[in-house]
């Protein structure tokens, strides 16, 4: 029973991090394409982002929703402190998600489009706005008191730091927003879009470098644990690593890959998470709380397990036909009815 | 203006916006997934266009409601935890991983093929399009059972006990199906459908009213009616089995629901008030109008009582509800609306054995027609007022006789709450024009008729292999 206490509460947070990765790199690449379609030129061009993400965007915000649910079952400690923390950044990411949301079909019906327009691209830049400042203020850490509960302030998740990680996040959902529309599109539109992903990949590179060596110097707890042998060698290799993403992502964009710098981006991300997992972990209220002191009943876990868990081949059995179905470019500028 | 200075108060009132503001969509978009599964049945069955079309027309206005129901959906889950955490930390146990049911299970199966469901037709068989439509729909019914168990929960709490203010699941068989459950579950599955059924029925009869398609939307109408002679009087039966179920576990909401001070002793004739006018303060019913023995009659089928129904007197002011005309009449709309629904049926049943349906004579059903019209809206009306009885009903607790309100609410700086209060209230105005602009526009549009149908060689019936992937061309649906 003792193994078990640490056993369940570290397969959630392996299963929360699961969760929170597909929402990050599927959603990612919609609120990317949302932000950059701020900047486009003409209706048919807008038509045709927006048509790219008709039929995924739902299904790829839902990955929230379920990391959502699954942090109230398993974590509810957690959950209701930096909800109740982040009160702010939730919010405004809740009202871009509904700007983003009514906008597909809001506009589709509309004859004077610009309105929704602005509701979907700057719903999507909010949205990511909001969600860049709660990851930096989970980073920045929480005030809690001894039990776990929120005790700090309405404006403590705005920080230098946390503006700095919410830049950095948007320019990596740009980035995947590019690479996904150099895959969905052809002709002029893909040329813009591999001048934006060479941009942002640039940029999102050097918010991930600040961040990265500014992180373990902030967290004293992280820095004991990372600089003892043999998770040093791990920590040292993330940064090396990304470097050579970065590297091949920017090659592949030079010599005109379709699919490949969506892939090189996709692991970019995978890479980011597994650093900032291995740096939170075990906490999941950084440096407060422990997953262990946050998790729910072990029997709650188990049977989360078992309804849940044994889902997730499923729900990503049908993602993926989903997207076999709509495979290939978008030409028409309709969203579709 | 003292509650606006009240954290509890100011996150009750943004719950109770949200909440009714979210519950308009999903109420269609899971009803009318029913309808669409129907005729698209009976389109791959007959193989008659005409099924087809409604498929598609129906499906505009679906989407529609989806994009808002989603939209609106997201901060009912997220709010537990920015406004009620209290409330999360001591029942997530539970709670939490039934909204983690909720999402995972079925909201996810519905979005999952949606994308199918809505811009499919041309890129998968009818098969496969027919079985993306099923998992739509069971999706979006799984949702509701899902969180109707857990607000069952809160309403007659089991399965468990408290430690230290913490919920501890025991038995997850008896927390799920606790007592409230079942008939929960199926009065608001109910609900759906038949708010869904009249606001198809309504439509219809509005454009047979104008001779607009009125071949076609006969036959919308007349499915529509079908299925109601099942559903509304079932409905009357479990709304009816669900107010005795309150009287046995809240006898507080009861109290409420009926405005009753004094308590009626065992033995004694319960007579049902019809109207009346409430005073709180003194606490007694300054004007009412009863009907004698009907109380008795509605719980036990005769005019005196083998079990006392307790008054509001009988708890302190502090466990009572309160707002009580908002609790004593909503309940009594949606029984009125019940009634209406079930009359309306009634008589167009009767219309329809008598041959007055037929597509040549529909139109001169005016006042038929008229009732239909009228019905449309009804149930969106029936349904908030249920929601209302049930959880303004069961204050002053969150979890019935365990975690008060006041208890629930994170002590949030009032002026935190009443922003994001003010924005939710801005945009859902902005929302409600939009959806009923762009919605009565897609009525006036009408059916297109004009639509290829996929999969169909008139010849060989039904072409079961996939549709070739066209990669640069957008999918017949597009077009339109």
């Amino acid at each position: 029973m003792e193994s078990l206490e640490y056993f369940l509460p570290q397969v959630w947070f392996v299963i929360l991090a699961l969760f929170l990765f597909l929402y990050v790199m599927l959603d990612g690449f919609d609120l990317g394409v949302g932000i950059l379609s701020l900047t486009s030129s003409s209706e048919e061009r807008r038509g045709i982002l927006m048509t790219s993400l008709s039929n995924v965007w739902d299904a790829n915000e839902t990955w929230l929703v379920i990391m959502g649910g699954a942090l109230f079952g398993a974590f509810p400690l957690a959950y209701g402190t930096i909800l109740q923390a982040l009160y702010i950044p939730i919010f405004l990411m809740i009202f871009g998600f509904i700007f983003r949301a009514v906008a597909f079909e809001f506009r589709e019906h509309a004859n004077r489009k610009f309105f929704w327009n602005i509701a979907f691209g700057a719903g999507s830049f909010l949205a990511a706005l909001g969600q860049g400042f709660a990851l930096g203020a989970i980073l920045q850490g929480i005030a809690v008191d001894d039990a776990g509960h929120f005790i700090g302030g309405t404006w403590d998740w705005l920080g230098l730091r946390s503006i700095l990680v919410a830049l950095t996040l948007i320019q990596g959902y740009v980035l995947s927003g590019s690479t996904y529309l150099i895959m969905k599109t052809e002709g002029e539109l893909q040329n813009t879009h591999y001048l934006t992903a060479k941009i942002s990949a640039v940029t999102t590179f050097i918010g991930a470098v600040y961040l990265t060596i500014t992180t373990p110097i902030f967290y004293e707890s992280a820095r004991d644990r990372l600089f003892t042998q043999p998770l040093v060698y791990i920590f040292a290799l993330i940064p090396l690593l990304g470097t050579l993403l970065i590297f091949l992502l920017l090659r592949s964009l030079y010599l005109e890959q379709e699919r490949i710098p969506f892939i090189w981006t996709i692991l970019l991300f995978l890479l980011s998470f597994l650093g900032l997992g291995l740096i939170v972990f075990p906490y999941i209220i950084p440096t407060k709380i422990t997953i262990y002191q946050a998790a729910a009943s072990p029997s709650s876990l188990v049977f989360m397990i078992i309804f849940i868990g044994f889902l997730i081949p499923i729900m990503l059995a049908y993602n993926i036909y989903q997207y076999i179905v709509f495979r290939g470019k978008v030409t028409g500028g309709n969203y579709g009815e | 203006m003292d509650f606006l200075s009240n954290p509890v108060v100011l996150s009750r009132m943004q719950f109770a916006l949200t909440a009714i503001f979210h519950i308009l969509w999903p109420v269609l978009t899971t009803g009318m997934a029913i309808y669409l599964v129907i005729v698209e049945g009976l389109w791959l069955k007959t193989r008659n266009p005409n099924y087809y079309y409604h498929a598609r027309f129906w499906s505009k206005l679906y989407v529609l409601n989806f994009g808002i129901g989603v939209a609106t959906g997201i901060p009912m889950e997220f709010q537990f935890g920015t406004n009620w955490a209290p409330f999360s930390q001591s029942v997530g146990d539970f709670f939490g991983s039934i909204l983690g049911f909720e999402a995972s299970m079925a909201f996810m199966l519905e979005a999952g093929f949606l994308g199918i469901m809505l811009f499919g037709w041309e890129r998968v068989n009818p098969v496969m399009h027919y079985l993306a439509t099923i998992m739509v729909a069971f999706g979006a019914n799984l949702s509701t059972f899902w969180i109707l168990t857990a607000n069952s929960w809160m309403q007659t709490p089991a399965g468990g006990n408290f430690v230290e203010g913490n919920f501890i699941v025991k038995d997850y068989f008896q927390a799920i199906f606790n007592p409230f459950m079942l008939n929960s579950v199926l009065h608001m599955f109910f609900a759906t459908l038949e708010t869904s059924l009249f606001v198809i029925g309504g439509i219809s009869a509005w454009y047979i009213i104008n001779k607009r398609n009125t071949d076609f939307f006969a036959r919308s109408f007349k499915i529509v009616l079908a299925v109601t002679i099942a559903v509304a009087p079932l409905q009357l039966y479990i709304g009816h089995s669900s107010g005795e179920q309150v009287y046995h576990y809240q006898p507080t909401k009861l109290a409420a629901m009926e405005a009753q001070w004094e308590t009626i002793p065992a033995g004694q004739s319960a007579s049902w008030s019809l109207l009346a006018i409430t005073n709180e303060k003194a606490e007694k019913n300054p004007w009412e109008i009863s009907i004698p023995h009907l109380l008795g009659y509605i719980i036990e089928f005769k005019p005196k009582l083998s079990e006392p129904v307790q008054g509001l007197k009988e708890w302190q002011p502090e466990d009572r509800p309160h707002l009580l005309g908002l609790i004593y009449y909503a309940f009594r709309v949606m029984i009125a609306i019940g009634v209406f629904f079930a009359g309306l049926m009634a008589l167009s049943v009767l219309q329809w054995l008598r041959g007055k349906l037929s597509s040549e004579n529909i139109w001169q059903q005016r006042w038929l027609m008229r009732g239909w019209i009228l019905a449309a809206p009804l149930g969106y009306i029936a349904v908030e007022s249920g929601w209302i009885v049930r959880c303004v009903g069961r204050q002053p607790w969150t979890v019935y006789g365990q975690i008060r309100t006041v208890d629930a609410a994170a002590n949030l700086p009032p002026g935190e709450i009443l922003s994001s209060l003010l924005s939710f209230a801005s945009i859902y105005i902005l929302l409600f024009c939009s959806a009923l602009y762009f919605g009565s526009r897609i009525i006036r549009q009408g059916p297109n008729l004009e639509l290829p149908v996929p999969g169909v060689d008139e010849e060989a019936g039904l072409d079961l292999t996939p549709a070739e992937h066209k990669p640069n061309r957008r999918p017949v649906e597009a077009q339109q």
